[in-house]
């Protein structure tokens, strides 16, 4: 573990001093970090989007689709109240996770 | 008055664990935001529970059964804006650590006048929201008791009031999250039962079939209070006063006060507003104009889904998790919470259109959550359902109202107050006593706004809320937390073109009245417009703003995770590591 090693003094800057003192280095780290987050939740919304963004349009496009029943309720009204959760569940919680361990990364980096 | 029995249970359990609350409070720190240390699956619970408002309990249901399956949008918007949250917004934002929204404008942007801005907005959000669940409220009480409008009105805002004076937020909390376990319990019991009861959805003709809504076997009495007008989508007849009165398609009538009759199987005939829809357009979730066009469903889950984030509420409460990551993890667990929630109002709108279609007749379609148990199913079940129903729909109006009630309260006492007194020091004892202040005064002006909005639908007075904030907060927190060149100048600007388009297009729909038309849709619900005029302007005055600043400390503080000892809120870590000398 590197924080039992003993660093010689004058001690070497670390990532972590970088960061502290926000200096060029430190700076690239985080703007690095903050990118990776920031793609990372635009893709969970591209997902979200694909999912949610197109079904008013996909719906208004697709008239047909509410005259087919299913138990007797239209497949529209099904589409609309049951899926939504799972789909943001699943979606928030992929994201949750990924998010972390790109934290735990960064962690990894500066802690290195 | 079993009804009445239930919603008194529900009340004082609130004012009781409120009460119980007040024992730890010991700081204002503590009565902004609890201690900061409320497992996630508490405070999931409690956001949840402070989110479900009159809206989500009356509003869906009764826009639903006013307007078709188009409503059903709304739903779907309130819960996706938890996950434009947790995206964006909910690990930063923790992290970045201040109490609230005016905090945050200022401390990243380094603005005192911007927070003052910010203050202003929290404020204006917080009444547009608190007004729709006094209406509620009102409603509620008019159904359990028969009490007038105003005194469901009145007793609401002094339960609130007096609650968030003694309680704060620290015994909120619990409140909250008991109170989304009550909601949960409200909604889905009374509907479950009827739908065993009815062995699934009855009256289905005039849900999916080509029916307009008409009487039972037995006829359909209506007692009006004032006279009423009303148009017969087709050929029918009513009886009043002891006449037979037949009416031909297409009629429009006024319906005199009192008793009115409708014939078993007979048309009933719609009150002003209502547009009459036969079974298949109205299960329609999307097509033609009016309220299911797809621009005015565009718009409204923008509206819902960049609005959340902006609520003042909602972020607040964010704080009480310990750190960015317990952030996130409470939100998944809020989108799955909420997603229990949702499930349940469609079917009351469903029942309702085809157990209470007097409701079209009076036009007061906000009740029916409210009305439906016991007009679906008479006698001791459908009144011990009936005040179940009661009982939550009080929970909802008492945990939002609450939540908001401290919000605006704590802008007024801790940002506005002390540029009033132009910062001269003041110890606990005297902040504590003007958030107690503020907090009886803020419900002052949404409680009169909320005797004069007696006619609008509850959830049509929710969508303004959220596009007012979708229009002001959303993009100062996005571009804020993501865009290093967002300058105090940018934000404000942003702020004030998104804050002045949405409210003009609102009054202006006002004043115009339906949306029949794109232009009346996008004045209806203006988000599709005002959002990305808000985010233009702030890119664009913040990127020609000569005072560039450099917020790498603040770009630390919104991203770096903890643990590291670079950050002032790290446990781990001596205060003041932020700018440590090494």
């Amino acid at each position: 573990m590197s924080t039992e090693r003993r660093l010689p003094r004058p001690r070497l800057r670390t990532p972590r001093d970088e960061l502290a003192d926000s200096t060029a280095h430190g700076n690239v780290y985080l703007r690095r970090l903050r990118r990776a987050q920031l793609s990372l939740s635009l893709m969970a919304l591209v997902a979200f989007g694909a999912v949610f963004g197109v079904l008013p349009i996909a719906l208004y496009l697709l008239p047909h689709l509410h005259h087919t029943r299913l138990l007797g309720i239209p497949v529209t009204l099904w589409i609309l109240v049951i899926p939504s959760s799972p789909v943001f569940i699943a979606i928030g919680w992929i994201y949750a996770r990924r998010a972390d361990s790109l934290d735990a990364a960064f962690r990894d980096v500066v802690e290195r | 008055m079993t009804a009445l029995l239930a919603v008194g249970a529900v009340t004082l359990g609130t004012l009781g664990l409120g009460a119980w609350g007040v024992r730890f409070v010991r700081t204002t720190s503590d009565l902004l935001v609890a201690s900061r240390a409320v497992t996630a699956w508490w405070n999931a619970a409690a956001i949840s529970g402070e989110y479900l408002s009159a809206a989500s309990f009356l509003g869906i249901a009764g826009l639903e059964l006013k307007l078709g399956a188009s409503a059903l949008w709304q739903a779907l918007g309130f819960t996706a804006g938890y996950l434009a949250l947790l995206l964006f917004v909910a690990a930063p934002l923790r992290r970045f650590g201040s109490y609230t929204i005016p905090d945050f404008a200022e401390a990243r942007l380094r603005s005192p006048r911007l927070r003052m801005l910010a203050a202003a907005v929290v404020i204006v959000i917080g009444c547009f929201y608190l007004v729709p669940q006094l209406k509620g409220a009102g409603l509620a009480l008019n159904v359990v008791v028969g009490a007038p409008y105003w005194v469901g009105v009145f007793v609401v805002a002094a339960i609130v009031a007096i609650n968030v004076a003694i309680g704060g937020m620290r015994g909120i909390t619990y409140v909250q999250a008991f109170q989304f376990w009550v909601k949960v319990f409200a909604v889905s019991v009374p509907i479950i039962v009827l739908l065993i009861h009815f062995g699934g959805l009855p009256g289905r003709s005039a849900l999916f079939g080509d029916r307009f809504p008409h009487a039972g076997r037995h006829g359909l009495t209506v007692k009006l209070a004032a006279p009423q007008q009303v148009d017969f989508p087709a050929a029918g007849s009513f009886t009043a006063g002891g006449h037979r009165y037949t009416v031909a398609a297409g009629r429009h009538v006024t319906l005199p006060a009192g008793r009115i009759r409708l014939p078993p199987g007979g048309i009933v005939p719609m009150a002003n507003g209502i547009p009459p829809e036969r079974g298949t357009e109205w299960s329609r979730p999307v097509g033609g104009s009016g309220e299911a066009s797809p621009l005015l469903v565009y718009s409204l889950l923008i509206a819902t889904f960049l609005g959340t984030m902006g609520l003042p509420h909602i972020l607040v409460r964010f704080y009480t998790n310990p750190d960015g990551h317990a952030a996130r993890h409470t939100t998944v667990r809020v989108l799955s919470l909420l997603g229990l929630f949702y499930l349940f109002p469609a079917f009351y709108g469903a029942l309702g259109r085809a157990l209470t279609p007097q409701l079209y007749v009076t036009g007061q379609t906000d009740d029916v959550v409210l009305r439906l148990p016991q007009a679906a199913w008479p006698g001791p079940v459908g009144t011990l359902l009936g005040a179940l129903v009661a009982a939550g729909a009080f929970a909802a109006f008492l945990s939002t109202s609450s939540g908001l009630l401290v919000s605006l309260a704590g802008t007024l006492s801790h940002d506005v107050w002390p540029r009033v007194t132009r910062g001269k020091p003041s110890g606990v004892a005297t902040r504590r006593r003007w958030f107690r202040i503020a907090a009886v005064g803020a419900i002052i002006p949404p409680a009169a706004l909320g005797l004069a909005a007696q006619s609008v639908d509850i959830s049509i007075l929710v969508g303004w809320a959220f596009a007012i904030a979708a229009s002001t907060f959303c993009p100062m927190f996005l571009l804020g937390i993501w865009w290093t060149r967002l300058t105090a100048r940018g934000a404000a600007a942003g702020m004030v073109a998104g804050m002045v388009i949405a409210t003009a297009a609102i009054l202006t729909g006002l004043a115009v009245g339906e949306p029949d038309t794109g232009a009346g849709a996008l004045l209806a619900q203006p988000a599709v417009a005002s959002v990305p005029i808000a985010f233009l302007t702030m890119v664009v005055v913040s990127l020609r703003d000569p005072r560039r600043l450099d917020p790498a400390a603040e770009m630390l503080a919104l991203h770096a995770p903890e643990g590291l000892g670079l950050r002032l809120a790290d446990e781990s870590a001596p205060s003041g590591d932020l700018v440590r000398n090494v």
